[in-house]
């Protein structure tokens, strides 16, 4: 299993007039293997950068990520990614798009069938493995996109508020398929979000962060209890994850 | 009271009656519905161009050949063989002209649209590739590589190829941008984002340069061959002309658009419904 730590990290973004300004500052916590780790703050205070400068798609401008992990050793590490819409190819069937993912990630080809199958099979879309994206609804779409991510079998799964465009019903399910499968396999997630109530159901730790420049603000363990139900203990510990964080945006007083 | 009789047809499984269901109209046989709406406009269209040429010919009988003289000679054409034959090496001189411009424009759009040198590089060539006419191409290579096969390819290609580069250096520079960084975090290769992720997306671009190349190809061609082949449509619309046979003009222009039309809906239109399947028909928005 692996660990992610974030060590130190600095990001600047350019506004148009060409004047600089910090989104993250210095910037550490760690990401416990084999646990849900919630990453909660204000909108706009850089969770999504965080996100991105872990696979790579922004370039951080100080301080490190670190993969731990004992089983592998990658340049690039593999890495799942839940985006907040699906990203689905929608040319491309649901059964082809997992394959794609499997293909990328390096999967034995004679393997990639029965992953693809096993895995739609727990987010209960198997029936749809040959039925094309934009015939699903957005709450199916999301499960897809799901499934991708654990279907590469990555040690690290990032989730970017997989759950923000659906309606809160969809989201309610989702959430606890979501929950079900990080119990049932154990991956190490960081999963970003606003939503209290979400943070508290889904988190085994939830990492608070700061308006921006974010900073860390709290490491928070989730005293809640495993299978986790949705209850009004869910709502308490939100309640106390509110006292914890700020939520309001830049500007905002 | 009508709020109790409805309650009562849902209980007993009825369909209950909607206020003002009167006034919808009716559905009838969606398939024939289909067929008429499809084949009908077009018919109608064609009906009005020979309807007016018809009418012409009435009016001047000595400038106008008769739609059925005209019509007799396509048949003749068609009949002794002559129409296949030169209608095969027109069609060849075009698909291989149209076909090498494809490929180079397809490589040099990506290219543009990915790398900015790229961009800065090719965009004065393609504009200045753009207000070059067809004909001036046709003459030039006709005077640099002879009356042969290699100037007709060569004058279609140049032709077409930066009106086809604009439509694919268009498309690319229009791509989904989380599509392309979701290939990136799965590590796709980069043989699997131009094939699953890029060329999906150019699929509409290059459909539309294919019509929009092929109808320049055409044309290009049919002024190649007035001059310098002897063979092809342009060579026996050129000999007709010079017999003034008015009918054979027509007919060998007529023989030419059929043959355009089949093209089109025989070819591009089946290819492009295939290819975009995928893609739920929504309608609802035309009329």
């Amino acid at each position: 299993m692996a660990e992610l730590v974030v060590e130190n990290i600095e990001k600047w973004f350019h506004r148009e007039d060409g004047q600089p300004f910090k989104v993250i500052d210095r910037l550490s916590f760690k990401a416990k293997a084999g646990s849900v780790t919630v990453l909660i703050g204000p909108s706009g205070c850089g969770k999504s950068t965080l996100l991105n400068s872990i696979v790579g798609l922004e370039r951080l401008d100080r301080g490190e990520l670190k993969f731990v992990d004992n089983s592998r050793s990658q340049d690039r590490p593999l890495i799942g990614y839940v985006f907040q819409s699906p990203r689905l190819l929608p040319w491309k069937t649901i059964g082809d798009n997992l394959r794609l993912a499997l293909k990328g990630a390096a999967v034995a080809e004679s393997e990639r069938e029965n992953r693809v199958r096993h895995y739609l099979e727990l987010v209960e879309l198997d029936e749809y493995i040959n039925q094309f994206p934009l015939y699903l609804s957005g709450g199916q779409r999301q499960r897809v996109g799901l499934a991708r991510a654990l279907a590469i079998e990555s040690d690290l799964v990032l989730m970017d508020e997989p759950f923000a465009s659906v309606d809160e019903l969809t989201a309610r399910q989702l959430r606890q398929t979501t929950r079900r499968l990080c119990e049932q396999l154990h991956r190490t997630v960081l999963f970003v979000t606003h939503n209290l109530a979400e943070a508290a159901y889904m988190s085994d730790y939830v990492v608070t962060l700061t308006r921006r420049p974010a900073t860390l603000d709290a490491f928070v363990p989730n005293p809640l209890p495993t299978p986790r139900q949705w209850g009004p203990e869910i709502y308490r510990f939100a309640a106390e994850l509110e006292t914890k964080v700020t939520l309001k945006e830049e500007g905002e007083s | 009271m009508a709020l109790e009789s409805n309650n009562q047809a849902a209980l007993s499984g009825q369909t209950a009656a909607v206020a003002g269901a009167e006034t919808l109209p009716a559905f009838g046989n969606p398939a024939g519905r289909n067929l008429m709406g499809r084949i009908l406009p077009p018919f109608l269209a064609l009906a009005s161009v020979i309807g007016l040429w018809w009418l012409l010919y009435l009016i001047y009988p000595r400038l106008l050949p008769s739609p059925m003289n005209t019509v007799n000679e396509a048949i003749r054409l068609i009949t002794d063989g002559s129409f296949f034959f030169h209608m095969y090496q027109s069609l060849r001189r075009v698909f291989v002209g149209a076909a090498v411009a494809m490929i180079f424009s397809v490589a040099v759009g990506i290219y543009m649209g990915t790398v900015r040198m790229g961009e800065q590089f090719f965009q004065p060539l393609v504009v200045l590739g753009l207000t070059i006419p067809g004909l001036m191409w046709a003459l030039i290579a006709v005077m640099l590589f002879g009356i042969n096969e290699f100037a007709s390819y060569f004058a279609v290609a140049v032709t077409t190829f930066p009106m086809l580069v604009i439509n694919i250096w268009a498309g690319v520079k229009s791509l989904d941008k989380e599509l392309m960084d979701m290939s990136h975090v799965f590590h796709f290769t980069k043989s699997m984002k131009i094939t699953q992720v890029i060329l999906p997306q150019l699929v509409s671009n290059i459909f539309a340069a294919t019509r929009y190349g092929l109808g320049l190809a055409w044309k290009v061609v049919v002024v190649v061959e007035m001059f310098g082949t002897s063979n092809g449509v342009g060579y026996q619309v050129m000999k007709s002309y010079q017999v003034f046979n008015m009918e054979g003009v027509i007919a060998w222009t007529l023989t030419f658009v059929v043959a355009m039309i089949v093209i089109e809906y025989g070819i591009i239109n089946l290819v492009e419904r295939r290819l975009t399947a995928w893609r739920p028909k929504i309608d609802v928005w035309r009329r």
